[in-house]
């Protein structure tokens, strides 16, 4: 049978959440292209929402189906519980960060004219807007469910870069300090670009190691293959570059408070929490499937970047002065926190378990808190648009103690204070570490927590107990949505912290299955 | 042997690296991000032809398409930057910091 | 006299008993709607609080109802309502037997009608509704103090009250005696909490368990010295919270509340938590007698002190403040002496719910008539014009001093005999403290209701509206039966058994013994005397200098002054000291630590240069960094 090849199966039943999103996003593109102007939002968003309501609804149907064990599409992507998580809550703060996006006044009208021009005057005047703002969003989710879920390098390469292309656009259309905007946008790229450089060499070398791309297949390889063991170590390394990059994990962490804080605060919301939990599942995976052997060789390298990084985004943070460049380092820091979980991962099952189902809460948690976070952000404007100048938020709690409250609510939930989700999320990943004899990391983990808890109480001070300046910013009557978006965020914030239990047992669950190997 | 291919695509990686590294227009900066891709692809055609399997191969096509498409997204945005600044330099796309 | 076994809990689900969540939620959910609908609710407000309250109760009852349906060993019915952090309280859970079940229905009954009052008492203050929201927001909290199976969610749960009452006793915040008061409360209340706190540590340090189930069962287990230390923290806590010595001072003060308020909470409820915590740690206090010695010598102390404070008041609500003082001195008593004693401290903590609440309600309603005036002094031969106030505080008043056949009578009786056989010394002191009780009743009784007018030219009293009377009338027939319900043919302690544990023998009633002939003699002789001093002879309107006991009594027992040299002053100067050592010294160094990690950050921020290119040379470094630990940790 020399040169026929079989044609692939595809199960499209274990693929359809993520077929729809990308489906929506390709009928997003073609509204683009014939819908008249004034049309084309109001078909955007039911498409969009819809979409995503559908691809939650079929994920929770297959859930209740029951979990497949084997990945889908020959070998490709892995429809396992881990990754069922990973999309429903992606999905989930996806559908979150839409409502915010839907706000007008968040993006530019015409991105291609040259700021303070005569043409933008003229957009402007027009009333012109980026409908393409959703489409765009909806290959990013698609990318980002790809991403966690290939079992395969290639494909995820493939879901990085369909998750990050579409982000790098977003950065730049930001309707306010177009500058700052642009220059977010071609730093994410540029950077972007090149750290996925050093995956796809990375994974090059993997391929000429292992003579496979499939997870599964190198996992197996290793320590069959003798004698090659600098391809090896060059391409795991480099592998980890990519991914440490999108986590923002120190040293590849710089790109981070300057692109949060240049991009639109709703994508910036969207990347905080969607982009970091796709790349934790993609590292979780790619680590524990395909080098799960090499653990000796890259468990004491993430221990140096996980000190590293949650010392790093703890310490920057606390001079910070930009509301949003300081969300970042505690973004980093969190990304930091979550390394550590992912070192508790060891042979073990149930070490193996616990570490997982830890992660996915602490995902959970902090998604829903940092969403929350950026869209109060967005609410507190004054002249120039959003206020972020941390000395224009000094007396927020007199002017309006229900945002202020909500704000520092969150903040305290970043910090993980009890009875808030980021507690739970930390005790999760922080046991899972002890039992798994990541004792020094706790401890550096509690210090950094510390040193980042001054700064959060530091803003909560400041809206509390500071005057309020004479031409302060003042608080937006938030729309439907955005009101929304902020009343979820704490809800959840609350009931994970009250009651962890459900999402807990349900992240539990979804560990047990572990990744399909 | 393999080792020469191996050898230049590494060669031709680092020279991407670096060029990334000291060139201050964007259009370079981003043409040597290219040639790292391309790096990459040399190497995977050639532990192809190495392990005597289709795959690199394939994975080259692939790995051309995503440039492709990150050529467009890159000139989009390397260009309305350049409109805006009349500059193309990296160096002066610097006002977030800190 | 060796005790019955506990019984096991059973768990359960379904029914009343599994629905007992609700008895917590409803008024919880009343106390929300209220505080966040703000003045929106003003209209329906009371009325939603009476709802709640009342639908709580049905709930009580009906678990009641079911609970009855079960054999008397598997009567103790745990309800798991959520997981919580495994390993400290694995599941958090109510626990329904027939301690927590009595606690339920006097909490929710007493309290309905106290709700019910309040819309009469209230109907002119303009914040109605927000003192109905503190009302069940007190409620829910009691519940979920007495429902806990657990040691942490009854912390919350006599946080809450805590907080409830603090709230309330500041409700009129504009007088500034109120505000202090509620502080006086909320900071002697945190002495005792320290204490219930450190208990509970101790607790998990030495059992690895906050459940009932967990630590009760295991209680044997423990030193002898650990559960002394263990109980006699638990006291501290009861202290606080039940306003015994050394930690009564703030409830006198906390009559500054509205009326509603004393009763229920600072009579009929919260005060009794203490003797609630106490007889619900029953087997951590029967394995250590030196604490069970420390809670009957603090009892019989509290209930002294408290009837001398209440001989000298002229303000009719703290002379009752004085009263409870020292019928929860009782309670206290009665559960030291251990399962002999827990029925009767339950009983007559129930039935003095019933009476004070009563007594209360009823000096509330004498004040609502003469314009919120409280001194005894200018009341006067009030009988005739509030005939149904009248008749219902004299049922409540004949209970109290245990006037024989109604309610206080079994009840106080029942623990002067437990205490007797205890030991004589305890018992002949309560029967001395049921004889001031006798006086200082009657005195308050004599100078209202009968003599002379000596009110004020524009005084107009006026029988309370049906909203307030009727409530009296329900609460002044369970003052009258309750007691001889319960305790004839040892009723109540066969009912309780299976929560608490019961002695081998049960007591049995003896109407004509010794203390129970001298306790009467007793009584009659105050009373007696009270009508010489007051009811025949002319009451000044202002007191007389009087000696120096009574100032000493009028003094609180200089309870106030004692706090304050032995604490306060002390306590002035530490802080001072504290102050100076955290200024120069922990401030040095949190300052000095903060600023170098602050310093550190200013510099290193500069790193973000803001430079695409440097940042490109951070991931360019970092890889060949990774790369290079790869080999160095594969090649080890």
């Amino acid at each position: 049978m020399n040169g026929t090849i079989p044609a692939p199966t595809i199960e499209y039943g274990m693929l359809a959440p993520m077929l729809v999103v990308f489906g929506a996003a390709i009928v997003g593109v073609l509204v683009e292209a014939f819908a008249p102007r004034y049309l084309r939002s109001a078909i955007h968003l039911p498409i969009t929402l819809l979409s995503l309501l559908i691809s939650f609804v079929l994920i929770v149907w297959q859930w209740v189906e029951g979990v497949p064990t084997k990945a889908a599409a020959m070998g490709a992507i892995a429809v396992d519980g881990p990754a069922m998580f990973i999309w429903g809550t992606i999905l989930v703060l996806a559908f979150v960060s839409v409502l915010l996006i839907k706000d007008e006044g968040h993006f530019v009208g015409a991105a291609a004219a040259v700021p303070g021009s005569a043409e933008e005057e003229q957009a402007l005047y027009e009333g012109a807007a980026h409908t393409e703002v959703y489409p765009l969003v909806l290959f990013a989710v698609g990318g980002m469910m790809l991403f966690p879920a290939a079992n395969d390098l290639l494909i995820a390469f493939v879901g990085l870069e369909v998750m990050s292309l579409p982000l790098y656009l977003l950065c730049g259309l930001a309707r306010r300090r177009r500058l700052l905007s642009q220059e977010a946008a071609m730093k994410y790229f540029l950077l972007g670009a090149f750290s996925s450089a050093f995956f796809l060499y990375g994974t090059a070398m993997i391929y000429g190691y292992a003579n496979s791309l499939d997870l599964a297949e190198i996992g197996a390889s290793l320590g069959v293959v003798g004698g090659q063991d600098m391809l090896l170590y060059i391409g795991g390394a480099m592998i980890g570059v990519g991914l440490l990059f999108k986590i923002g994990a120190a040293p590849f962490q710089a790109w981070k408070p300057d692109v949060y804080q240049g991009a639109p605060t709703p994508i910036t919301a969207l990347m905080a929490s969607g982009t970091l939990i796709a790349a934790f599942g993609a590292l979780l995976r790619v680590f524990w499937v395909a080098l799960g052997g090499l653990d000796w060789n890259w468990r004491p390298v993430f221990y140096g970047v996980a000190i590293l990084t949650m010392l790093g985004g703890a310490i920057f943070a606390i001079t910070q002065t930009d509301i949003k460049r300081m969300l970042a380092y505690s973004s980093i820091a969190h990304g930091g926190f979550l390394l550590i979980g992912v070192i508790a991962t060891g042979s073990a099952p149930a070490q193996n378990t616990s570490a997982l189902s830890g992660i996915l809460f602490y995902l959970v948690a902090y998604g829903f808190t940092t969403v929350g976070a950026f869209a109060v952000v967005t609410m507190v404007r004054d002249a120039g648009g959003e206020a972020w100048h941390l000395s224009r938020w000094a007396g927020l709690g007199k002017r309006s103690p229900l945002l202020a409250g909500v704000f520092a609510f969150f903040l305290l939930a970043f910090a993980g204070i009890p009875l808030t989700s980021g507690f739970f999320g930390k005790y999760a990943v922080f046991q899972a570490a002890v039992t798994g004899g990541a004792l020094p990391l706790v401890i550096v983990g509690a210090v950094a927590s510390a040193v980042a808890a001054f700064f959060y109480v530091r803003v909560i001070v400041l809206m509390f107990f500071s005057d309020p300046a004479a031409d302060g910013p003042s608080v937006v009557l938030p729309s439907r949505g955005t009101a929304a978006v902020v009343g979820l965020a704490a809800l959840a914030t609350v009931v994970l912290g009250v009651f962890p239990q459900p999402v807990l047992d349900l992240a539990h669950s979804a560990a047990q299955s572990l990744f399909v190997r | 042997m393999t080792t020469h291919y191996l050898v230049l695509s590494a060669l031709l990686f680092a020279i991407g690296g670096v060029g990334v590294l000291v060139r201050r227009n964007a259009i370079v900066v981003f043409m040597c991000v290219e040639l790292m891709l391309n790096a990459c692809n040399l190497a995977f055609v050639t532990f192809a032809r190495q392990n005597g399997s289709l795959d690199g191969q394939v994975i080259a096509f692939f790995v051309m398409i995503v440039a492709a498409a990150e050529v467009v997204i890159g000139l989009a945005i390397i260009v309305t930057i350049f409109r805006t600044r009349r500059s193309a330099s990296v160096d002066d796309a610097s006002l977030l910091k800190h | 006299m060796e005790a019955a076994e506990i019984a096991s809990i059973t768990q359960h689900s379904g029914g009343a008993i599994g629905a007992a969540w609700l008895m917590i939620a409803l008024p919880l959910v009343g106390a929300a709607v209220l505080l966040l609908g703000g003045r929106r609710t003003d209209k329906f407000g009371h009325l939603l609080g009476v709802l709640m309250a009342v639908a709580s109760f049905v709930v009580a009852a009906l678990a009641f109802v079911q609970l009855l349906g079960f054999a008397p060993g598997e009567r103790r019915r745990g309800v798991s309502l959520f997981e919580f952090i495994p390993g400290l309280v694995d599941k958090v859970g109510l626990l329904v037997d027939p301690l927590s079940i009595s606690f339920c229905l006097l909490i929710t009954g007493v309290g309905s009608l106290i709700h019910v009052y309040s819309i009469g008492y209230m109907a002119h203050d303009p914040n109605r509704r927000r003192f109905f929201a503190y009302l069940n927001l007190f409620v829910a909290a009691m519940l979920l103090l007495v429902l806990a199976d657990n040691y942490l969610a009854l912390f919350v749960g006599w946080e809450g009250v805590g907080l409830a009452s603090y709230l309330l006793i500041g409700f009129w915040q504009h007088k500034p005696s109120a505000a202090t008061a509620a502080k006086k409360a909320f900071i002697v209340n945190r002495v005792g909490d320290v204490g219930l706190l450190i208990a509970m540590f101790t607790i998990f340090a030495t059992f690895h368990s906050l459940t009932f189930s967990g630590v009760l069962d295991r209680a044997g287990d423990a030193s002898q010295g650990t559960l002394t230390a263990i109980g006699l923290l638990l006291l501290v806590g009861a202290c606080g919270k039940s306003a015994q010595l050394p930690l009564q001072s703030w409830l006198l003060d906390a009559m500054e509340g509205p009326t509603p308020v004393s009763a229920l909470i600072h009579a009929a409820t919260m005060v009794t938590a203490g003797v609630y915590l106490i007889v619900r740690s029953g087997p951590i206090f029967e394995g250590t007698g030196t604490a069970q010695l420390v809670v009957t010598i603090v009892g019989v102390a509290t209930l002294l002190a408290g009837a001398i404070i209440g001989t000298a008041k002229d303000d009719i609500k703290k002379a009752l403040a004085g009263s409870t003082m020292s019928q929860i001195g009782y309670m206290v008593l009665a559960a030291g002496v251990g399962p002999a004693g827990y029925a009767f401290a339950i009983a007559h903590l129930i039935t003095h719910g019933f009476f004070k609440a009563d007594m209360f309600l009823g000096a509330g309603s004498v004040m609502h008539a003469m314009n919120d005036e409280v001194d005894m002094r200018k009341y006067g031969g009030l009988r005739k014009v509030m005939p149904i106030t009248f008749a219902t505080f004299l049922v409540g008043y004949l209970a109290i001093i245990g006037f024989p056949l109604l309610s206080g009578y079994f009840t106080k009786d029942g623990i002067i005999e437990t205490a007797m056989e205890h030991s004589a010394v305890l018992g002949w002191l309560a029967v001395l403290g049921a004889g001031i009780t006798g006086f200082y009743m009657s005195r308050l009784v004599f100078m209202t209701f009968f003599g002379k007018k000596r009110w004020d030219a524009k005084a107009h009293p006026h029988e309370s509206p049906a909203v307030m009377t009727v409530p009296l009338l329900l609460l002044s027939i369970g003052s009258i039966a309750l007691g001889a319900y319960l305790i004839l043919g040892n009723r109540f302690m066969i009912f309780l058994s299976p929560a608490v544990g019961a002695p081998e023998h049960l007591p049995e009633f003896h109407p004509f013994s010794a203390p129970g002939l001298a306790t009467l003699a007793l009584v009659a002789i105050g009373a007696a005397f009270a009508w010489l001093r007051y009811g025949a002879a002319e009451v000044p309107a202002t007191a007389p200098r009087g000696s120096f006991l009574t100032t000493f009594a009028r003094r609180d027992l200089y309870g106030d002054a004692l706090n304050e040299a032995l604490f306060m002053r002390p306590g002035q100067w530490l802080t001072r000291l504290a102050v100076f050592f955290d200024n120069r010294g922990v401030d040095g160094l949190v300052n000095g630590l903060a600023a170098s990690i602050g310093g550190s950050s200013g510099r290193l921020r500069r790193v973000q240069t803001g430079f695409v290119r440097s940042y490109a040379l951070s991931i360019f470094v970092g890889a060949a960094v990774l790369v290079g630990a790869w080999f160095v940790v594969g090649n080890l």
